[in-house]
């Protein structure tokens, strides 16, 4: 057993974070510090210089232009990227849908949409959710009836972040009614935002926020050779890329910053709370168990486990802390929390319920690990 | 980063779960010394030229099984604390006697009021005539009837001090009685107790550092030990609910307790983590005050997570888990011991503010 970096590792950690002290542009830094909302613009140029660097896309195979770096690499380049207060690298191409693509899609789709992806030119987001299906996805009721060499959609995909700005979305939808599964007949296919029917509508969220939107899909027509992968296969390929969004989701080094930016808090609020210390400290520790956990999931991966059940708790645990942190800087701010800290407040009420509500990730655990 | 165990440590492991599945999971507590020294366990964490092998990744393994086997043994109090502070102290012949089974040592260092705090020393050591003289009243001692020498913490002219007091000495009152598990424990007065020059162990100024150090070590081996009987606890409570039926149903199929359950699995992979943690942060710090901070941190976890499971482990067995001849009940007081040894989970975190913001004093110095 051997639980440090090794000097590889440590090499490569000090090189990661050169190259975002010099490369960021300090624009983007000090929106990051003040916790200011992100223009699409700030994304394409952090994502345009990481992939001129080669570095845009650490889980992808080196074949596709991924970077080839095993978990724990990729594992401490993520870190750097919040200790460097770098923008996290929008998800929804790079790491949602690109790994369906590669592992399920056909050479002419990879070769199609993974450059324009790893180029940035290219913006996705995820059509998963419906107003009538949040937990329960299976119910889903958005339709691609088969004409011709099209698919034609209709439906109302929510809750979905960043489709102002994409390209592309990924949808799920039946193909075929309900028989006897309802997770039988559902595909997934690759839409362009700029097809005839397809509008966006804005939410705007508790925190004043937008990130969100609806997206409203009618009579969009589709070529067949959008969908990924076998007809009626799709929900296979939406468990798989679940899994991956899970062990994304912990930000545990985000918490650390945030943790950093709580004491600078405390000084100058010049809070002697013995009590509100302690509240800190628990948190702190929790956080410290909670990115050892993580550590021992990225071990098994390393000895080449894939992210199984066990990245729920990773998911469950770093959401709850991240809210608790948020509570904390409100608490900390008193009489004087700024709005900025009570929009944080309010934004991050959103972590327990995304990528699988807190609650599913208990029916996950109770299911597949407990085996109840 | 590499979590996988060496070929010697699976053996290890495997031999003290062989050991420990056969120990009766009633709370009984037999007497294993002889058969520990056989199997060459007490030699573990002892440097190799007093017949050790081994480090607090072979004591979290140890531990852990014995954890899980409800064996209540006085490991942690004569093997890994007065072995720690044995090493500290330099006395290669004492660890050597130890790691044979012939000498065994009890730490006496808690006093009256002190709340865990093994600063607060009101016992006193005076030099008098070639040798000392020791007063004072130390509590909640473990194990100290199966032990030939106390281990005391006094304090002198020049600071505290760690002394060997042979367990036979005249002028030590001793006040028996059963921890909350049915532990050995007792509360030791010492009344003007003779010493010889030699049974000075740490001298004053560095008992203190030497006393912490086996604290921190026995807390380390305790996180393992609190691991095993968790998971037994939770292991036991899912196997329980998937068989007991009430309304027609396994009670596992109910919701709510599916979700307690789940939450039970969470906080004991947070604590299987604190305490790999905990050895990890032993085996690393040389410094000790960053290895106090981890290892108050460990055993913080390790006592909130811990009362959690315990106390959800009765309460999803429903009345069974009330019985005296049901195993879970004396899991679940083992638990309820073991988390408040060495500092329940208020003094650690309190141990882990201080330490924090008195290292970021440190920081603005430097």
């Amino acid at each position: 057993m051997n639980l440090t970096f090794s000097p590889e590792e440590r090499a490569f950690r000090a090189e990661v974070r050169e190259f975002i002290t010099t490369r960021l542009p300090d624009d983007i830094r000090r929106k990051m510090q003040n916790g200011d909302h992100l223009e699409k613009d700030d994304y394409y140029r952090w994502q345009r210089i990481l992939f001129e660097r080669g570095w845009i896309a650490p889980n992808w195979p080196k074949q596709y232009g991924g970077t080839g770096w095993d978990p724990i690499r990729r594992h401490i380049f993520s870190e750097e990227l919040s200790y460097g207060w770098a923008p996290r690298l929008l998800p929804f191409g790079l790491s949602m849908v690109a790994p369906v693509i590669i592992n399920f899609g056909n050479d002419e789709q990879r070769a199609r949409f993974l450059p324009r992806i790893l180029s940035a030119e290219d913006f996705w987001c995820q059509g998963y959710s419906e107003p009538g299906s949040g937990s329960d996805l299976a119910s889903l009721s958005t339709k691609a009836e088969r004409k011709g060499d099209v698919y034609v959609i209709n439906g109302t995909k929510t809750w979905i972040t960043a489709a102002q700005w994409a390209d592309w979305i990924f949808v799920l939808a039946r193909t075929s009614p309900v028989e006897k599964k309802r997770q039988e007949g559902i595909s997934f296919i690759l839409v362009d935002m700029r097809s005839p029917g397809v509008t966006v509508r804005e939410i705007t969220t508790i925190d004043g926020g937008h990130e969100i939107n609806e997206v409203h899909l009618e009579n969009v027509e589709v070529p067949i050779a959008n969908r990924v992968g076998e007809e009626g296969g799709g929900w296979t390929y939406a468990k798989f890329l679940l899994e991956h969004e899970r062990t994304g989701t912990a930000g545990i080094a985000a918490c650390r910053q945030m943790l950093t930016l709580l004491t600078e808090l405390r000084e100058r609020e010049d809070i002697e709370d013995r009590r509100f210390d302690e509240r800190i400290a628990e948190v702190d520790i929790e956080l410290t168990a909670l990115a050892f956990t993580e550590l021992r999931v990225l071990a098994a991966e390393s000895a080449g486990t894939r992210p199984g059940p066990e990245s729920s708790i990773l998911k469950l645990k770093g959401t709850e802390i991240q809210q608790a942190l948020t509570e904390l800087a409100l608490d900390a701010g008193g009489p004087y929390a700024d709005v900025a800290l009570a929009r944080h407040y309010f934004n991050l009420r959103k972590a327990t319920i995304y990528a699988g509500s807190n609650e599913i990730q208990k029916n996950i655990i109770a299911k597949q690990i407990l085996k109840v | 980063m590499d979590f996988t165990l060496t070929p010697e440590q699976v053996l290890l492991r495997d031999s003290v779960a062989r050991f420990a599945s056969n120990h009766p999971a009633n709370g009984t507590r037999p007497d294993y010394w002889k058969t520990f020294a056989e199997l060459g366990w007490l030699a573990i964490g002892a440097p190799e030229d007093a017949g050790g092998f081994g480090g607090p990744t072979e004591t979290l393994l140890l531990m852990e099984q014995c954890g899980r086997g409800l064996v209540a043994s006085p490991y942690v109090s004569q093997v890994v604390f007065a072995g720690a502070i044995l090493r500290e102290a330099g006395r290669a012949d004492l660890l050597e006697a130890l790691t044979e089974g012939k000498r065994r040592f009890a730490v006496a260092y808690e006093e009256p009021h002190a709340r865990y705090d093994p600063a607060r020393v009101g016992a006193v050591a005076d030099e008098t005539g070639g040798g000392w003289t020791l007063h004072g009243t130390k509590i909640r001692v473990l194990d100290p009837s199966t032990a030939d020498t106390f281990i005391v913490s006094a304090r002198t002219r020049d600071g505290v001090a760690l002394f060997l007091v042979p367990a036979s000495s005249s002028g030590i009152g001793r006040t028996p009685y059963p921890g909350e598990d049915g532990y050995d424990v007792a509360n030791l007065q010492f009344d003007g107790v003779r010493l010889d020059r030699d049974a000075l162990l740490v001298r004053a100024g560095d008992g203190l550092e030497a006393l912490e150090a086996g604290i921190d070590a026995a807390s380390a081996a305790l996180c393992a030990e609190a691991l095993g009987l968790c998971s037994v606890m939770l292991e036991t409570t899912v196997e329980y609910l998937k068989m007991r039926q009430q309304f027609g149903v396994p009670l596992s199929s109910f919701q709510a307790l599916q979700h307690r359950m789940a939450e039970m699995y969470i906080e004991l992979e947070l604590m299987r983590s604190m305490a790999y943690f905990a050895a990890k942060t032993l085996e690393d710090e040389s410094d000790p005050f960053a290895r106090k901070r981890g290892i108050s941190a460990a055993k913080a976890q390790i006592a909130k997570s811990g009362r959690f499971i315990g106390q959800q482990a009765i309460q999803l067995h429903g009345a069974i888990g009330m019985s005296e001849e049901y195993k879970i009940g004396h899991y679940f007081k083992r638990m309820t011991f073991v988390e408040r040894l060495f500092g329940d989970r208020d003094y650690h975190v309190r141990r882990y503010v201080e330490l924090t913001y008195s290292a970021a004093r440190e920081a603005v110095v430097v």
